[in-house]
């Protein structure tokens, strides 16, 4: 097996099974889907979906999240307003899992994206292909857990509204939603097996 | 190197971590290979995975459709009984207007959980009758497209801080729902995270190898 260099071998994104990178295009020998391997593409694709995700989190920053009614009283709450608030209220833990959630994994996706995005073209610094491996593979892990405040609104939206009471939906989770599902396609949409070692 | 046979490199392992070059060997019944640089998981090897397999996805599909037909929280406000269900999460978006959001609900709430479950179900059976290897194939890679976008778990979690918030404000009762969802989710968790593509993968491979000989 050491006569197989593993440049010339490529991971099928479906089925994960491995396969020799001939042509520019390929059909996985055990999906039949076609892998594509023009490098330039998958590059282009997670940018454009990760600038277009990173200029939705901006009106997912300045428009209100959550609209609550109370007997003709409105008071709107952005994301880092709700976060404010919950702080002040005293709920610790949940104030600090929306932090994250809405907050700290969206920009470090962005960042960290950012960084692999440049690094597979511009070598940056030394750095070890394995980490940047591991520091991929924890943004796909960590990227879905930011829905988690579109959820909550959705569940409060649907819970509390009466005539006088109410909870409704801002702009703000639109734009926060749209943002996540943007940063979810660009990451997908990178190219793992071009990640190299820079010395 | 190209006279490599193609079924030389079903051996072959890519670590979905690290991306490291594995190649594949024989392992004990319920044992497991991990990846040498970065202690991963890459698959294992279990005889009855077929059979525990349909019996999980099964399970899951009748606790999710329960969670879908019984309230998961019931409050009282103000003298007003209010009841959320998974389908309604989403039905309100849409009466407030909020298509878009609504729809990324529906499909990563409702209806992916459903595909997700629905396929597992039936791949297994198939492997089970060792059935049309085409289209378990296909399912498997349709199941593969889905399964990044299964959010049942990380809606679970937004059912628990919704609730947290509302403590104080409202009187808050458990519905059935919640304990459905509660089970299905840890089923979840198990099938779509412990149980890797790969070994249904080498599965496959195995069922219907017998078949032809």
């Amino acid at each position: 097996m050491k006569r197989l260099k593993e440049d010339t071998l490529v991971r099928c994104p479906v089925c994960e099974a491995v396969n020799l990178k001939k042509r520019e295009k390929i059909r996985c020998h055990r999906c039949d889907t076609v892998i594509e391997t023009d490098p330039r593409l998958k590059l282009s694709k997670s940018w454009a979906y990760l600038i277009t995700a990173m200029i939705a989190y901006i009106p997912a920053n300045l428009y209100p999240m959550l609209i609550s009614r109370q007997f003709g009283i409105i008071r709107e709450s952005t994301i880092v307003g709700g976060v404010i608030q919950l702080w002040e209220h005293g709920s610790y833990p949940i104030a600090a899992i929306i932090f994250f959630a809405s907050i700290m994994i969206p920009i470090l996706k962005f960042l960290i994206l950012i960084y692999l995005l440049i690094s597979v073209k511009y070598p940056i610094g030394k750095d070890r292909k394995i980490d940047k491996h591991k520091l991929y593979y924890l943004t796909e892990l960590a990227g879905p857990w930011s829905m988690i405040d579109v959820f909550v609104v959705a569940i409060l939206a649907a819970l509390i509204h009466l005539s006088h009471v109410e909870i409704i939906a801002g702009t703000a989770a639109t734009a926060f939603a749209l943002s996540v599902f943007f940063t979810l396609l660009a990451a997908h949409a990178f190219d793992e097996s071009l990640i190299k070692e820079n010395r | 190197m190209k006279s490599v046979n193609e079924e030389l490199l079903d051996d072959l392992i890519i670590c979905p971590q690290c991306h490291t070059l594995h190649k594949g060997v024989r392992i004990n019944d319920g044992a497991k290979a991990l990846c040498r640089e970065c202690g991963a998981l890459l698959y294992r090897y279990d005889s009855r995975l077929i059979d525990y397999g349909f019996a999980l996805g099964l399970t899951a599909l009748i606790f999710f459709l329960l969670a879908n037909f019984f309230p998961i929280v019931k409050i009282e406000l103000l003298g007003h009984e209010q009841f959320i269900t998974i389908p309604k999460t989403f039905m309100t978006l849409f009466e407030q207007g909020f298509y878009i959001v609504g729809l990324l609900c529906a499909f990563l709430i409702f209806l992916f959980p459903l595909i997700v479950f629905t396929l597992y179900t039936v791949i297994f059976l198939l492997l089970k009758l060792r059935r049309g290897k085409q289209l378990t194939k296909e399912l498997l890679v349709l199941l593969s497209y889905v399964l990044k976008w299964n959010m049942s778990d990380i809606f679970f979690i937004s059912i628990l801080v919704a609730l947290v918030k509302l403590i104080g404000y409202v009187q808050i009762d458990m519905g059935i729902a919640f304990w459905a969802l509660l089970v299905y989710v840890a089923i979840d968790i198990y099938l779509t995270k412990q149980i890797q593509l790969q070994e249904i993968w080498m599965l496959h491979k195995r069922v219907y190898e017998e078949q032809t000989i």
